[in-house]
């Protein structure tokens, strides 16, 4: 995984920074995504992994899948990929691409998990405190665990605000 | 099961009570291998080099390798429930030990957990095991001795309070034995004594620990173990919280004496993780640092002066030097002193003591080889009566083992030389002593004076040591209130002298050896 990572970066800062110079920073968002689901397909990694599919036989596939999905630049990302032996890089590619994005636009994601659905002001209030805590816009995604019993958790990226009936009680029992 | 001692409703209750909800915020990463005690974790962005990581089940491990995309982490103690996805948390701390008084007659584990059965170690205080050792302001130089109790060592090559001084020699040279009889020999002065055992047998250990509670000299001992079945992680970390712990004792204005036993293993403890955690392998295959591992470890034991020790216990304790003497033990192989570590930690320490095992099965115990061992600062702490009167027995060991080669045409050799070889032949016999009986300073200084003043020139070799021994039972006997005086001055007047010269001339008089 972090192997992955450190080859996937230098085609993200790539992606990244002509993205910035071509302006099109969401359509390479659309561009990545799409095509880290399709490498992730069950059936694409076995005919990726499968030696005897060339490297033009796999282009040509991968093309006619995304067809108008990808623009100019976006298929000749493919080519390259597919020429170096990186296309199973893409979603780690999507992934740090991502978060390259949201540190130029100074936000971040923040997954929120609560025992209880949110309301809508609730997540209003949620966002503008963690907006001051954390000093960057965030964009809020939450999910409902019930074994958290009651509170919440936050996490963006590594940093993990932990409210939670659960964790105080796992707290608690380190304490006795 | 047995109801422990913490396990009242009530203190549970107390706890509960005073326990402080707060929201937590921490870093996270996931667990991406596992291989050998060394996992690797993705995430954990803001983790900090040596930071104590919490793995689900109430294990912990230590960060040791910061990367740019994971961290590589050593655990402590068992690993095997960890499994790839599992979370791992920062803690924001470095790894503590319980320091204090409460752990003096202990045995406890790298991490500073009880493991003698003796049930929890009640202490408030904890101390990081990495520290810096004190600044230049702070020291002050080496003048008091440590005496270990040990004729040839505390005569020819003395030890003071905060020195380092190395024993070295082959496996089975009697280095353990030393630092023990160093242990049995601080009762009642006050020393504390810490023993780190690093990577040895348990049975060793066991045979340690009830050898100190024979010689009733447990009550000012801790003994730190990480035994040969411990994880590499511990058997690096013991060292450190051995130290820790004897640190506790110099900042409040005592002296301790720790004991690392030995240093080679840690060494290779520290290899085996270095090379499991990719470093690039160096000299023996040793990483880069292994010189500063040691290095840093032995700096921390030091003297320190009168206002540290006021400035560290906030005025509580005034006009007091604090010391921690450390004695660090290697073994070479085959004798070889010129090995990557030997080299390394030779140079770190304030001289070393040096055992032979020729010395060793010849009957010469301790196997001290007088030639090669020095003690570089000791000699500023010596006793008066010790300091005059080993100086003589240096010069006839040194003589001695120029002419001991032409012993064998003792006829052939001229009256001086023949004397010479005499007088080494007696001293080196008078230098042996037994396992677990140290000497004090009057009873040294009584043994000495007797070879440096002729009285075993008459005598046959073998008698040496039966013609000692009834001589100290005699001054214990017949001298009591001399060899009380000598103890509590350490002075060597002319009184003193006279003193023990005619005592011992009355003793001859009385030839009951």
């Amino acid at each position: 995984m972090s192997e992955l990572s450190t080859l996937a970066r230098p085609y993200a800062e790539a992606v990244f920074k002509r993205a910035l110079e071509g302006n099109s920073a969401a359509e390479w968002s659309d561009m990545l995504a799409f095509l880290s689901v399709v490498i992730q397909d069950q059936e694409m990694s076995v005919i990726i992994a499968n030696p005897k599919v060339s490297q033009q036989q796999l282009t040509q596939l991968l093309l006619d899948i995304c067809q108008d999905q990808l623009k100019e630049e976006g298929v000749n990302l493919v080519k390259l990929l597919v020429q170096n032996d990186r296309i199973i890089l893409t979603p780690q590619i999507s992934a740090l691409y991502e978060s390259y994005k949201a540190e130029h636009e100074g936000y971040v994601d923040v997954d929120v998990m609560s025992a209880y659905a949110l309301s809508k002001e609730e997540q209003k209030k949620f966002a503008s405190k963690l907006e001051k805590k954390l000093n960057k816009k965030v964009h809020i995604t939450t999910s409902i665990d019930k074994s958290l019993i009651g509170g919440f958790l936050a996490k963006a990226g590594d940093t993990v605000i932990d409210g939670s009936i659960k964790g105080q009680l796992q707290q608690l029992a380190k304490k006795l | 099961m047995q109801l422990n001692p913490s396990e009242i409703s009530d203190l549970i209750k107390k706890k509960i009570e005073n326990f402080d909800v707060n929201v937590e915020a921490h870093t996270e990463g996931t667990v991406v291998s596992v291989t050998d005690g060394i996992v690797r974790v993705h995430g954990l962005s803001e983790a900090m080099q040596g930071e104590m990581l919490e793995f689900p089940g109430n294990s912990y491990g230590m960060a040791l390798n910061l990367e740019r995309d994971s961290v590589g982490v050593v655990m402590l103690g068992a690993y095997q429930h960890i499994t790839e996805g599992d979370t791992v948390k920062c803690t924001g701390k470095i790894l503590e030990v319980p320091v204090g008084e409460a752990l003096l007659g202990r045995v406890v584990d790298g991490l500073g957990n009880a493991i003698d059965g003796k049930g929890a170690i009640e202490t408030t205080e904890t101390s990081p095991v990495e520290k810096i050792a004190p600044g230049v302001i702070a020291r002050q130089s080496v003048d008091q001795p440590v005496q270990l109790g040990l004729k040839s060592i505390d005569s020819m090559i003395p030890v003071g309070r905060g020195q380092r001084e190395l024993i070295i020699g082959d496996r089975q040279t009697g280095k353990t034995a030393i630092a023990i009889d160093a242990i049995i020999n601080q009762k009642g002065t006050g020393v504390k004594c810490i023993y780190v055992a690093i990577g040895q047998k348990r049975s060793s250990i066991a045979n340690v620990v009830r050898k100190l509670e024979e010689h009733d000299a447990l009550a000012h001992t801790i003994i730190v173990v990480a035994s040969a079945s411990e994880s590499a992680a511990l058997q690096f970390i013991a060292p450190y919280t051995g130290c820790s712990m004897g640190e506790f004792f110099r900042d409040k204005g005592e002296d301790a004496l720790i004991i690392y036993d030995d240093l080679t293993k840690q060494a290779w403890a520290y290899r085996q993780m270095s090379l499991l955690l990719r470093r690039p392998p160096g000299r023996e295959a040793y990483p880069g640092d292994v010189f500063y591992i040691h290095s840093r470890l032995l700096e921390r034991a030091s003297r320190i002066n009168a206002e540290e020790v006021e400035k560290l216990t906030g005025g509580k304790v005034k006009g007091k030097t604090g010391s921690l003497t450390a004695l660090p033990i290697i073994e070479t192989q085959g004798g070889d002193v010129s090995a990557f570590v030997p080299t390394n930690v030779i140079s770190i320490t304030d001289g070393q003591i040096f055992l032979e095992s020729d010395l060793f099965n010849s009957g010469i115990r301790p196997a001290v080889n007088a030639g090669l061992s020095v003690s570089r600062v000791g000699g500023a702490a010596q006793t008066k009566i010790i300091k005059k009167l080993g100086g003589g027995i240096r010069l006839d060991l040194a003589q001695y083992r120029e002419l001991a080669a032409f012993a064998q045409f003792a006829s052939d050799l001229d009256e001086s030389t023949r004397k010479q070889i005499e007088r080494g032949q007696r001293v080196t016999e008078l230098m042996k002593q037994d396992q677990y009986s140290p000497m004090s300073v009057a009873e040294m200084g009584v043994s000495l004076h007797a070879a440096n003043a002729g009285f075993l020139d008459d005598l046959e070799v073998s008698k040496v040591r039966d013609f000692e021994a009834a001589l100290q039972s005699y001054m214990k006997s017949e001298e009591a209130d001399l060899m009380q005086k000598i103890n509590d001055t350490g002075d060597y007047s002319d009184e003193i002298k006279k003193g023990i010269q005619s005592a011992i001339e009355a003793f001859i008089k009385t030839s009951s050896w």
